[in-house]
């Protein structure tokens, strides 16, 4: 228990860059996911070709894969970043097409019947979008997006063996030095993911409980 | 009486299937036109093409003389004149009673929310609603739901009321309840199309039945003489099958 | 056909899809332009970075047996993972609290957090504090077990009691017992339903197995690195790597979509909805 105790500033910090590469790698996410989602449900042949490809191929290649392809692929090409950067980009990229599928199906799981109906009473495009469609494709969609955003909390772990100095690398680095300590270590990382990704349950779990319509 | 709709020689296909066969159809000014027949004679398809939730392979539709418009802000326009009302209500399930009924006069006509409202609160009270009109859809029974449906039609103040199967989703003890409200638009002069397999409706509301049978409109004639004398096979064989025994 | 979102489009929307499709076309096709031009300026084409995986046997060779190590690893931890997940499914429906609420922990704890944890807690914890030797595939296999059984075991659970409560009814009032009942009523059909969702599971699993690169196991992802140390072609290798992983995939989904059309089980599906929806 000691070397936790004397080592948890070392731990604190790897998780504060978790929740780092966590949030930013999210919010490029559903900057992908929003416009990949668009692509799919346009009714432009060649866009939704484009989001289909892109979730078909990211969703089938490891985020290991694609961690590998940007730290050292992109320097080959002339671009360079902090490992923060790689990390937050691949796991950004690779989380993109989640959101956009949840954010895709958020849309098209509401029954043909509120487009028509919205329609009916005279509405355009953008007014069926904007009061009937997206109201409640937003409220269908916190769920499933708040576990993409704990999937993408555990998935920041994979950062670790990419220069980034987060929570599981801190367990990592701190087990090899501690080696009488090794499972109160990992333990005390382990629970510390619990309570992020069990709170972040918790939360999602209430905002989805206040948003929810009943049908 | 002026001709409010007119189908010209209608065709449409799904695929390889031909679901209306040179449709033909007048329907005047405040008359009601009610479409039997058995399912998958495209009744229900007939009625969607109205307003074009269905579109035409050939043929015509006129509302008010002029073609109806394929798309964009005059189908829009037109459609805000032409009162729908469906199978599955359909109602917007994050708005209450009067929030349905009042959204699309404030948000398509421009008319002011204060007044919207309070229209609403009339039109929901005209179908017997009123103490309900702070509800959302799900706490309303089947019966309720479509009533509010016609009432929200019925805000936009149409010309025309296109009601498909409005009474097939519900429960027997609630069908009543909405043919009531629909026999009160009928009593004030509406003009409506409705599609259903109620017979009793078609039989007492009527100016006109039609019989649609594989596509095509087998009969078209006074209620009185469809169900005393059909006069196609398929008439007789279909009230037969449908009429209490 | 009339969408959610869409009218059938009238002759004017159908003129302005098509321009628009066009422009589209262009745009991408110049994004696609502009990559390829950055890549032929820095080199990215020449001929020695990609003819090795053509003409370089040894490569092919080693790229196989990587590929043969990913799926030695992850057939190994899908076995296990679904013999735990269906233990702890059935803990999960058992009739005990005691033992309901050790089905919920397991599933609670093994599902929180990283992946990676568990597969350095098997590397690190066996030889550093049991001082058992641990090959990299067992801390692999046995981190992936771990982690799969949790989801899968809510995977099962959710697949029974998604069945209608009918069929147990009926069960019961034809006398049967609990153990009974599960065994030769619920679970037969709740695994023709579940079998997509296993198998979306399979594909995130062996998406997984790439993780074995921290431990060291001789998996596709590894035998890639060690190859670039040599051939020195990052962008190249990743790709073939990436593509091998999509074809596998693929297949898999192809597979749970040909099961969920199955004649089989997609005919029991459609009885059960008519007499659902009476």
């Amino acid at each position: 228990m000691d070397a936790v105790i004397d080592n948890i500033d070392v731990i604190l910090r790897g998780f504060g860059a978790t929740l780092l590469v966590t949030l930013l790698a999210l919010v490029l996410a559903v900057v992908l996911g929003t416009a990949t989602a668009c692509f799919r449900v346009s009714p432009l042949k060649p866009l939704s070709a484009v989001g289909t490809a892109y979730v078909g191929m990211v969703r089938n290649t490891p985020l290991t894969v694609i961690f590998f392809m940007v730290v050292f692929g992109t320097p080959e090409v002339g671009l360079n970043a902090s490992f923060t950067a790689f990390a937050v980009v691949a796991l950004g990229v690779y989380t993109g097409p989640f959101i956009g599928e949840v954010l895709r199906s958020g849309i098209q799981g509401l029954h043909t019947g509120q487009g028509e109906a919205a329609r009916s009473l005279g509405m355009s495009f953008g007014q069926s979008l904007r009061y009937v469609i997206l109201p409640q494709a937003a409220r269908d969609v916190v769920a499933p997006l708040g576990n993409v955003c704990i999937a993408t909390l555990k998935n920041s772990s994979v950062a670790m063996a990419f220069g980034v100095f987060e929570a599981t690398a801190a367990g990592y680095t701190l087990a090899n030095a501690n080696a009488t300590a090794v499972i109160q270590i990992l333990a005390a990382v382990a629970v510390g993911y619990l309570c992020l990704t069990s709170l972040a349950a918790v939360a999602i779990e209430t905002v989805e409980h206040r948003v929810r319509i009943v049908r | 009486m002026p001709t409010l709709v007119e189908l010209r020689q209608v065709n449409k296909y799904f695929g390889e299937h031909h679901v209306l066969k040179d449709v033909s159809l007048t329907v005047d000014t405040g008359q009601v036109i009610v479409v039997v027949g058995p399912s998958g004679s495209g009744k229900s398809t007939l009625c969607r093409t109205i307003n074009r939730l269905e579109a035409i392979d050939s043929g015509e539709i006129l509302v008010e003389g002029t073609p109806l418009p394929t798309e964009g802000a005059a189908l829009a326009r037109l459609r805000s004149n032409v009162g729908m009302v469906f199978q599955s209500f359909n109602l917007f399930p994050q708005y209450t009673a009067r929030e349905n009924v009042a959204l699309a006069p404030v948000k398509v006509k421009g008319v002011k929310p204060s007044v919207a409202r309070e229209r609403a609160t009339d039109l929901l009270n005209r179908v017997g609603l009123a103490e309900h009109a702070d509800k959302l859809p799900a706490r309303l029974s089947g019966g309720q739901q479509q009533r509010v449906a016609i009432a929200r039609a019925l805000a936009m103040e149409p010309k025309v009321m296109l009601f498909d199967e409005p009474t097939s989703a519900l429960d027997p003890e609630m069908i009543n309840e909405v043919l009531d409200v629909m026999k009160d638009l009928v009593a004030q002069g509406m003009t409506m199309v409705v599609v259903t397999h109620e017979m009793g409706f078609a039989r007492s509301a009527a100016d006109r039945v039609v019989f649609m049978d594989d596509g095509r409109i087998a009969e078209a004639c006074d209620p009185e003489d469809f169900f005393t004398a059909p006069r196609t096979e398929r008439a007789r064989d279909f009230l037969s099958r449908i009429l209490p025994h | 056909m009339s969408t959610l979102l869409y009218d059938e489009p009238g002759p004017v929307t159908r003129a302005r899809l098509r321009s628009w499709s066009v422009v589209a076309l262009l745009v991408i096709g110049l994004a696609v332009g502009l990559v390829c031009w950055r890549l032929w300026g820095q080199g990215q084409f020449e001929e020695d970075l990609w003819a090795p995986f053509l003409d370089e046997p040894a490569l092919r060779t080693g790229l196989v047996g990587g590929l043969v190590g990913t799926l030695q690893a992850a057939a190994m931890a899908m076995a296990l993972a679904l013999v735990v997940g269906f233990a702890v499914a059935v803990a999960r429906l058992s009739p005990s609290r005691v033992v309901q609420a050790a089905g919920a922990t397991f599933v609670w704890f093994f599902r929180g957090p990283p992946l990676l944890i568990l597969i350095l807690f098997f590397f690190l914890a066996f030889p550093m504090a049991f001082d058992i030797d641990i090959t990299p595939f067992w801390a692999l296999v046995l981190g992936l077990m771990l982690y799969n059984g949790a989801v899968l075991a809510e995977v099962i659970r959710a697949g029974v009691l998604a069945l209608p409560r009918g069929q147990e009814e009926a069960a019961v009032a034809l006398g049967m017992r609990r153990g009974t009942t599960l065994r030769y009523v619920l679970l037969p059909q709740a695994v023709r339903n579940m079998l997509p969702a296993v198998i979306s599971q399979m594909v995130i699993l062996v998406k997984d197995t790439s993780l074995g690169f921290v431990v060291s196991y001789g998996e596709l992802l590894r035998y890639g690195n060690t190859a670039i140390q040599v051939l020195d072609n990052p962008i190249q290798m990743y790709l073939v790597v990436a593509l091998i992983f999509i074809a596998i995939n693929m297949s898999l989904s192809r597979v749970a979509h040909a099961l969920e059309k199955n004649p089989v089980a997609s005919g029991l599906r459609r009885r059960r909805t008519v007499a659902e929806s009476r």
